[in-house]
Formats: C-alpha cells, sequence, structure tokens
C-alpha cells in the first residue's frame, strides 16, 4: 500500500506538463540515439549529461529526460538490426537472427512493429518489477554497514565484465585504473592534495562526465575512422504495414516469457541486457521447437529478444536506484548524473528523495507508451534519419560532445582533457580493456575510500572487519564467484553467442 | 600471433602502479597526527592490484589486435589533430568558424567530397549556435564574427 502511494507521488510529478514535455524529448532522442550504429545508449546518454546541466533544468525533470533517453535508446536499437542487419546496440544484436530475414522477405514494417510492441511488453513487465521490488531492497539495503558497502562495490565491479566477459583480469585493471584516477585531486577528509602536481586544474580531481564523454564519443569517432565506415550500409526499404490483432495475440505468450526473464538477467549483476536477450531467444526457440522457423523470420524470434533487453535494461536500473552500484555501462553513465546533481544514490533515496526516484519510475511507464506511440505511427522519420551516412553523422556528434563540455566551464583546458581520453580509450579498447569498469571507479572510487575509512575507524584500524558479518562474507563470496565464473563459464556462452552471430553474416 | 601489446602495456601499467604507490608514500602526514586509513592506504592498495593485473597480463597476454597502420594511422592522426586545433582556435576564431573548419575536416576525411562536407560543418555550426545562443541562451564565442 506504501507503494501504491509514493507511485501516486511520483505519477503527480511525471504528469507536470513541464516532465511530460521533456520526457517525449527524451525518448525520441534516445531512440534515435538507439537506432544510429555508432552512438550506443552509453555515450548518447554521456554527451546528453552536459547539455542537461547547462539547461539548468530541476534534478528531477533531468532524470526523467535521461530516463526518457535511456528507455528510447532500447527501442532503437532494433531499427537497424532489422533494416541494416547491424545492431544499433550491443543487446540488439539477437535482434538481427529473426528481425534481418524477416525484413529481406518484404516484412520489415512488420518486423519493425512486432518489435516495438515486444519492447512495450518487456519494459512493461519490468517496470512492474521495478516498483515491486526496489522499495524491497531499498528496504533490506539499510541494514548495511560501511563494510558492507565496501564489499559491495568490490562485488559490482568483480562481476561487471560479466558472465560473457573476456579476461576478468583485464576487467579488474580497468577498475584499478579508473579508481586511480579518482583519487586525483584534494583528499576530501585530510585536505591533501594527491597527486595534483600543483597544476590548478587538478586539484578538484578529475571531472568524470569529461572522462566519460571522452572515452565513449572521441574512441568511437576513431573507431569509425579506423574502420573506414563512412558511407555506411545499404539499408532494405520499408514496406507499408499490415498487421492484424491475431498476429500480435500470437506473440503474447513469447513477449511475457521474455520480458520476466529479462528483468531477472537485468537485476542479477553480471548478466546484463546482452545476455537477456541471449537467453530469452534460446529459450524461446527450445520452447517453440521445430514449429518454428527460427533464424529464417520468425515473428517470435523478433520479439523474444526485444522484450528480454528491454526487461533486461529496466531490470538494471533496480540495484542503480537501491543500492547506488549500477551493473552496466549506461547505468554507470545515469548514476553519474546522480552524483553530478548531489544526490546520493542508494537506499537513503527512496526515503529523503522520494519524489524523486518515484517520479523517474512513474516516467518509466509513462515514458513506454509514449515510445510505442512514437515508434508505430513514426517509424519511418527515424529509418529517415538512419540513412544519414556515418561520415556526416559522427562529425556532428563529436561536435555537440565538445560544446557540451565546453558549456559547463567555458574552459578549453577541459576540452584537451577530453581529446586525451579519447585517445586512452581509444588505446584501452584495442587491448581490449573495458571501459565500463574504468568509469565505474572513477565514479565509485571516492565512495568506496570512504566506506573504507569508516569501517575502519569502527574497527581502530582491524582490517577484519571488511569480512566480519555474514553478510559482507556473502557478498564477497559472490564477488569471487563473478571473477571465476567468466573462466569457466563464459568460454561456452562466448562460443554459442558468436556462432548465433555468425549465422546471421552469411 | 603476436602478443607483443599486452606486455608492453602490462610493462608500463607496471612502472605507473610504482610510480603511484611512490607517490603514495610521499603524502604530508595529515594535520592531527596518522590514523588507521590515512590518505594514502586507499592508493597503496590500488597500486598493488594494478601491479597484480600488470604482472599477469605480461605472464598471459592475450593475442594483438592489429593497429592501423601508415595510412589508416596517419587519417587517425589527422582526426585527432583536428580536435586538438578546433579546442585550440574555438575562443580566438569563434565557434562556427572552428566548426566548419572541423566537422568539415573529419566529414572530409571520413570519404564526403570536401565541398559538401564544409557546408555540413557550416550549417551544423550555425544551426547549434543560434540554438545555443538565442534558444538556450548560453552564448557560444563568435571570434571575429562579432564585429560585422
Amino acid at each position: 500500500m506504501e507503494t501504491l502511494h509514493y507511485l501516486s507521488l511520483g505519477f503527480g510529478v511525471a504528469l507536470q506538463p513541464e516532465n511530460l514535455m521533456f520526457a517525449l524529448i527524451g525518448c525520441f532522442i534516445g531512440t534515435l540515439i538507439g537506432a544510429l550504429p555508432g552512438l550506443g545508449p552509453a555515450n548518447g546518454v554521456a554527451i546528453l549529461i552536459p547539455l542537461a546541466f547547462t539547461l539548468g533544468l530541476p534534478p528531477e525533470t533531468a532524470l526523467i529526460m535521461l530516463t526518457a533517453v535511456y528507455a528510447g535508446a532500447m527501442y532503437g536499437g532494433r531499427i537497424s538490426s532489422i533494416l541494416l542487419n547491424i545492431p544499433g546496440d550491443e543487446p540488439a544484436m539477437m535482434t538481427c537472427l529473426d528481425g534481418y530475414p524477416m525484413a529481406r522477405k518484404g516484412k520489415a514494417a512488420e518486423a519493425l512493429a512486432i518489435s516495438a510492441i515486444a519492447s512495450f511488453m518487456g519494459s512493461l513487465i519490468a517496470t512492474i518489477g521495478l516498483i515491486l521490488l526496489a522499495p524491497i531492497l531499498a528496504r533490506f539495503a539499510l541494514t548495511f554497514g560501511p563494510a558492507e558497502y565496501f564489499a559491495l562495490f568490490v562485488l559490482a565491479f568483480a562481476t561487471l565484465g560479466g558472465i560473457t566477459g573476456k579476461n576478468p583480469m583485464k576487467t579488474l585493471m580497468a577498475a584499478a585504473i579508473g579508481l586511480i584516477i579518482a583519487t586525483v585531486g584534494i583528499d576530501l577528509s585530510t585536505g591533501t592534495q594527491r597527486y595534483t602536481f600543483n597544476v590548478l586544474e587538478l586539484y578538484e580531481g578529475v571531472d568524470f562526465i569529461i572522462a566519460i564523454v571522452g572515452l565513449f564519443a572521441i574512441s568511437e569517432l576513431l573507431f569509425f575512422i579506423e574502420e573506414k565506415a563512412g558511407p555506411g550500409r545499404e539499408m532494405i526499404k520499408v514496406n507499408p504495414l499490415k498487421l492484424n490483432w491475431r498476429e500480435i495475440g500470437s506473440i503474447f505468450p513469447t513477449t511475457l516469457r521474455s520480458g520476466v526473464l529479462g528483468f531477472i538477467a537485468g537485476v542479477l549483476p553480471g548478466a546484463g541486457a546482452s545476455l537477456g536477450s541471449f537467453i530469452t531467444y534460446t529459450l524461446e526457440k527450445k520452447i517453440v521447437g521445430k514449429k518454428g522457423y527460427f533464424g529464417e523470420g520468425d515473428p517470435r524470434g523478433v520479439a523474444a529478444p526485444e522484450a528480454g533487453n528491454n526487461g533486461a535494461s529496466s531490470g538494471a536500473l533496480v540495484p542503480m536506484l537501491t543500492l547506488g552500484v549500477p551493473g552496466s555501462g549506461t547505468t554507470a553513465v545515469l548514476l553519474a548524473m546522480l552524483v553530478s546533481l548531489n544526490i546520493t544514490p542508494g537506499p537513503l533515496m527512496f526515503t529523503q528523495n522520494a519524489d524523486l526516484v518515484w517520479g523517474v519510475i512513474a516516467a518509466l511507464l509513462v515514458g513506454n507508451f509514449m515510445l510505442l506511440l512514437l515508434n508505430i505511427p513514426l517509424v519511418g522519420v527515424f529509418v529517415k534519419i538512419l540513412s544519414v551516412p556515418p561520415m556526416y553523422l559522427l562529425p556532428i556528434v563529436t561536435m555537440v560532445a565538445f560544446v557540451g563540455i565546453y558549456s559547463i566551464s567555458h574552459s578549453t583546458f577541459d576540452l584537451y582533457f577530453m581529446i586525451a581520453f579519447g585517445v586512452g580509450g581509444y588505446i584501452l579498447r584495442k587491448l581490449e580493456i573495458p571501459l565500463v569498469p574504468v568509469i565505474l571507479g572513477l565514479l565509485l572510487g571516492p565512495e568506496m575510500e570512504k566506506n573504507l575509512r569508516h569501517a575502519m575507524q569502527i574497527s581502530d584500524g582491524d582490517w577484519s572487519i571488511l569480512w566480519g558479518s555474514g553478510l559482507s562474507i556473502g557478498l564477497w563470496l559472490v564477488a569471487i564467484i563473478g571473477l571465476l565464473l567468466p573462466v569457466i563459464v563464459g568460454p561456452i556462452l562466448r562460443r554459442r553467442m558468436q556462432a548465433a552471430k555468425a549465422k546471421t553474416e552469411d | 600471433m603476436s602478443k607483443l601489446n599486452d606486455r608492453v602495456f602490462g610493462l608500463v601499467m607496471l612502472v605507473v602502479a610504482v610510480a603511484y604507490y611512490y607517490g603514495a608514500t610521499q603524502f604530508p602526514v595529515p594535520f592531527g597526527g596518522t590514523e588507521a586509513v590515512g590518505p594514502e592506504t586507499f592508493p597503496k592498495l590500488l597500486a598493488v592490484i594494478l601491479a597484480i593485473c600488470s604482472l599477469y597480463m605480461i605472464v598471459k597476454p592475450d593475442a594483438d589486435n592489429p593497429w592501423p597502420v601508415s595510412r589508416t594511422f596517419l587519417e587517425l592522426g589527422i582526426a585527432v589533430a583536428t580536435l586538438i586545433v578546433y579546442a585550440l582556435l574555438l575562443e580566438p576564431i569563434g565557434f562556427i568558424l572552428a566548426t566548419t573548419f572541423a566537422v568539415g575536416t573529419l566529414c572530409w576525411r571520413m570519404g564526403a567530397k570536401p565541398l559538401r562536407s564544409y557546408l555540413t560543418g557550416l550549417i551544423s555550426g550555425v544551426v547549434v549556435y543560434v540554438l545555443f545562443t538565442y534558444g538556450l541562451e548560453l552564448p557560444l564565442p563568435l571570434g571575429p564574427l562579432e564585429m560585422s
């Protein structure tokens, strides 16, 4: 009942005309970001953060807009999967498997419509799951002390590479690099200067927004130049839509199953949207069995991964909102937004900033309806923009990133910093060192150190407090499993995903 | 297949880890005496983790991804140089001119025709300038264009 009370409070926030307008703008931009290959959701949200700042939006409005962008990006990813056979973002990879064959058969419009409905169902189920689960988890998280939080942060880093991650040591190294960059600046509790080399600009530390935009946007530009992907690829023409209710009804059970499964994959640490869409697709194929024609354009093969990845993306908001520990790149960027708005994420947010949290949750529900409406009749607009070749698109996106960063502080020093991070990001990606742990390290570094200090003050310098309670031992165990599991299960899962991918490419 | 990349990077990071650890030992003692966990404890911990990871990379490197060679490498260099020049010129010559140059050069180097490239740069520059200055009331520098 309490939840219902808060939810109605949330709708009060989300339905204010200004917030509705920004949610709509966010949905539109998000779908675009998701659809454009080379502009992933994390990248897109990162570029928009400085703009949301300079607009001077109130926190709830800024967060509603960016959450709408996040939800929209998950919708948009499918458009290029279906029409170009290139996933707009990583989780949309499985949608290529049946979406592209369907489009080749002259059923592009149907594939787009079915995937939009599946996305809607997946998001809806997962948002309901979020509403039910988040308050419970938040209440549980209130029992965490500093030692448990420290263990939780370690867990977040250990599982970030995901079960499909290649080399856990590289994930760990990336996290260490991020945490190290976070220690630059004046130490908050003692005032000691650390690694500032007497450069004035470093006193306040490295602004993580500059780092995020550099690491994502600039390194992406460099990758596109290297791959000479300038002119883009040929696109399938969209036919007029012919879809009846019976067909929509036939995918209903699929979306229901996949949405629930996707949500679970999103909540669990280390799984995420990519794995969510993979599991749902595989399971659906097993359930339907020989009656289906998966891989050759079965509508259920389009619906399952879309419901799965949208479910997972809403599910991923659960740990981010309740524990302040994001499980994916994009939720990490959303967390960056919260931190820079001076809101401490975590369980206390549910009581201290109730209107904000519930406003965002309600906005997710409202945004989902907006996205469905946007994505069925307006799909033609997105298709048109998608046909702009990357050689015009990426330079403009880079320019927007420049303007955004410049408008925060009006300092060109920040711009050089951003370029340096871009080049660094390019090198790290070449070495297959993931970027998300670097960002998470940058974000969580100060919080992690603070919790370590508090724990040590409580125990008077006794390190064993870090594994002194049953809860923290449990968290450490999960962290260790999270590091070891990829070594054991990872190769098998990766091979299967590769095999599925290879099938679409021939 | 060569595995040099990981080894070299591991070595560089190992040097960083050692330097970082040394840096942490050089912090002045904070006012009020030392505590169990001072400003140097967390960095020291991180240095050890980074060193372990670096050693692992040196001992068990993954296979290399190919680095871009000659032409492509040059193109990447041009792109980075363009971005640096963009940041350099932004205030002196103003947003619109700098954007025309930077976006234009990037489009051109990515394969578009020169005229269309710089036109794209000019149009996007003007649109964003108008949007920011009049729409959002965040003035961007205009440089010499300010006079006319």
